[in-house]
């Protein structure tokens, strides 16, 4: 079966604000982070307790589930449920910053012969290290690769098809060589043959590097293949669509930044407690993506790049496209936060609804191949049967129909709403994993 | 910078959003008219002008009724009123009557387009619409349309208008390629071509790049669009008995309005073509 010819919109990328700032940071540790524990996982801290960075403070009962570590070192003053950025509730972790950063016993350091580690303990280690893949779902990366073992390609994904966000940008051009260790670290757990890494073509400076750097790794595996840069191409189930068309269970993916941090996890004992965020949009004073602890509020993240230079309209988790706006900016970032973006009100603002004029746009740009508007407009009339028929439940929810909506209809919108009501999981499922 | 405690509102997304809107889009077919009613001025003179001025006014007029009595905002911000009165005028033939401007004003903006539900709800083109209805009930109303009795400056500011219309990439731009194609063709088959080919040709072209610009009749899909664009070449060279005939082109697009429900859900997208998507509701 023939791939699909890609379908996607070019957007207006505006990444540069953020990659002028591409070296790679830490902040002083802020006053005091939230850090949520995952759903079905007990605080393993009291009240009252000193921890350290990296120290394991929430225990999941089921095993397949990820531990929980402390980002920044202090006392951990509360733990208590409250809302995160996905609209659900979860319980968090309130530790207050002590004077002195102190790391956990073990964390940091480089464990010996970590290069020839078995397979066999490679699971082990991002157990212990708590990792979890760096996108919406935050799968546990053990459960994850367990749930594959039958894929013999691993896909580490590269590409960022949102505007605003640069993280792994960013990371890709600062680290490539370790995202490549940590992808052969991940491919060797997973027991797979290959590596395919997925660019966009407009990054073609990150291709070439990434080719470059697998030709002095003399790896006969790796491959670095692109990407159109087409929003929503790029993203994980359009990968393994366009690339596996058939045989979506031979191929596993992860993002480059999962890579990474799989390899600070085996070869520096790191747990995951950080993640790279983009902090931008026009609002932002100085938009650059850096480490931030995780736990750590937006309002702080924020902060940490300057604060603000005027007041943004909405406050968005991830992308503009497919992202979540925030109501309240006391919110942590979690594993699944690439980015915090403040956006102005004429980048935001939307006219009023009108009706549907049939222009066929969202057809024609809807990457899952179904009809937005017919299931937008069967939905508005309550006909969920009709909305079934043209393809609610194969939606991606990636946000291609509002963008280019001349009516500016709340498509997305319209499409959750009847899913939901078709009993359809979505592809984001909203406080899923926490709480 | 929002203190703590300051709340945002949190829609959904797409935050961005493009360009695109439905007012931007009638305007834009305005423009892309404006050779048109300049060609149409200079030959038809005051009668074009008076024709087009009572059309303006009369669709205005009918816009804000309905509005009124449907008891919805005016949108005569979209300029869609504009643009069906802008259309009515260039269709109406020589010497009719303000009676038949008004009534077809009427029939065009408060039956065919407000009482059918407002923009976007329409089963008809409301312009076509209106001129089929008045060249069926009344004699004087058979004749083509003023403009069309022009020469080679209206094909020109045709052809001009069209190449505006299709630079705005509203639809697709095979719409008006496959209706010229195929009616030319099926026309010069049937042995129909008539002894003006320029008038042959600029009532080709009206109906491809302008009468077949609004999508609000037609199908959702690419291919049932070109379906629906090649049944109504198809149509109209058959109906028309010599040369080209507005009435039959306006007939053969209402006859595929028709259809166009049956099209949409015939040519629909089926996502469990590819990939089985549709049994693969959630994570994958």
């Amino acid at each position: 079966m023939a791939a699909p010819k890609p379908v996607g919109i070019r957007l207006e990328r505006k990444k540069d604000a953020s990659l002028l700032n591409w070296n790679l940071k830490r902040l002083h540790p802020p006053e005091k982070i939230c850090v949520p524990l995952r759903q079905g996982s007990r605080p393993c801290v009291r009240v009252g307790e000193q921890v350290r960075i990296g120290q394991r403070i929430g225990e999941p009962e089921n095993p397949e589930e990820a531990t929980v570590h402390a980002s920044i070192s202090g006392t951990v003053t509360e733990i208590a449920a409250a809302p995160d950025a996905m609209g659900g509730m979860s319980v968090r972790v309130v530790i207050q910053k002590s004077t002195e950063p102190k790391l956990a016993p073990g964390v940091w350091e480089i464990r010996k012969g970590w290069e020839q580690i078995p397979a066999g303990e490679l699971e082990a280690a991002f157990q212990c290290a708590g990792l979890v893949t760096t996108d919406l779902s935050a799968e546990p990366v053990h459960s994850k690769i367990k749930r594959h073992a039958a894929a013999s390609t691993l896909v580490v994904n590269c590409c960022e098809p949102e505007p605003y966000v640069t993280c792994e940008q960013t990371l890709l051009l600062s680290h490539p060589v370790e995202v490549l260790k940590g992808a052969e670290l991940l491919r060797k757990a997973l027991g797979a043959e290959k590596i395919l890494l997925a660019f966009e073509t407009c990054n073609f400076e990150i291709g070439e590097l990434l080719k470059s750097k697998i030709f002095f790794l003399k790896w006969t595996h790796a491959e670095a293949r692109a990407v159109p840069s087409l929003y929503p191409q790029g993203t994980e189930r359009l990968l393994l669509q366009n690339w596996f068309p058939g045989e979506k269970e031979k191929a596993v993916v992860f993002p480059a930044s999962t890579a990474f941090a799989a390899y600070e996890a085996v070869a520096h004992q790191k747990p995951f407690y950080e993640r790279l965020v983009t902090v931008g949009g026009e609002c932002v004073v100085e938009p650059r993506s850096l480490w931030l602890p995780l736990g750590i509020s937006f309002q702080d993240a924020i902060h940490a790049c300057k604060g603000v230079m005027r007041e943004p309209e909405r406050v968005v988790m991830n992308g503009p496209m497919a992202g979540i706006a925030q109501a309240d900016l006391n919110v942590p970032v979690t594993a699944g936060t690439a980015a915090v973006l403040a956006l102005p009100k004429e980048i935001t603002k939307k006219g009023p609804e009108e009706p549907c004029i049939r222009c066929n746009l969202c057809v024609n740009k809807c990457p899952a191949g179904i009809s937005p508007v017919m299931i937008t407009l069967a939905a508005d009339h309550q006909e969920l049967e009709t909305a079934g028929i043209f393809g609610a439940a194969a939606c991606i929810e990636c946000g291609n129909c509002g963008y280019v909506c001349p009516s500016q209809r709340p498509m997305l919108e319209k499409i959750r709403t009847a899913k939901k009501k078709l009993g359809i999981s979505g592809t984001k499922p909203a406080g899923a994993h926490h709480g | 910078m929002a203190e703590n405690g300051k709340t945002f509102s949190a829609t959904p997304a797409p935050y961005i959003h493009s360009a695109d809107t439905v007012a931007k889009r009638c305007w834009g077919q305005l423009a892309a008219l404006m050779p048109v009613i300049f060609a149409a001025g200079f030959f038809g003179k005051t009668e074009f002008l008076h024709v087009l001025l009572l059309s303006l006014i009369s669709a205005v007029a009918f816009e804000l009724l309905g509005a009124k009595l449907f008891g919805k905002k005016d949108k005569l911000h979209h300029g869609e009123a504009i643009l069906i009165a802008v259309l009515m005028a260039i269709l109406m033939p020589p010497g009719c009557p303000s009676e038949a401007i008004l009534l077809a004003n009427f029939l065009a903006v408060f039956i065919a387009k407000e009482f059918f539900g407002g923009m976007g709800e329409y089963l008809f083109h409301p312009v076509l619409f209106a001129r089929v209805f008045l060249h069926a009930s009344f004699p004087g109303m058979t004749a083509e349309p003023l403009v069309l009795h022009g020469s080679f400056w209206v094909l020109t500011a045709v052809g001009i208008g069209g190449l505006i219309l299709v630079r705005q990439k509203q639809g697709y731009w095979e719409t008006p390629f496959l209706y010229i194609t195929l009616c030319s063709f099926c026309t010069f088959a049937l042995g129909r071509w008539g002894n003006d080919p320029g008038n042959f040709f600029s009532g080709v072209l009206l109906t491809a790049f302008f009468l077949l610009a609004d999508p609000v009749a037609m199908p959702l899909t690419r291919r049932g669009t070109r379906l629906f664009v090649a049944g109504a070449a198809l149509l109209s060279a058959l109906l028309s008995p010599r040369g080209f005939s507005m009435a039959a082109a306006g007939f053969s697009i209402l006859l595929m309005n028709l259809l166009t429900p049956w099209l949409d859900v015939w040519l629909r997208p089926r996502p469990s073509a590819a990939e089985g998507l549709v049994n693969a509701g959630g994570q994958s």
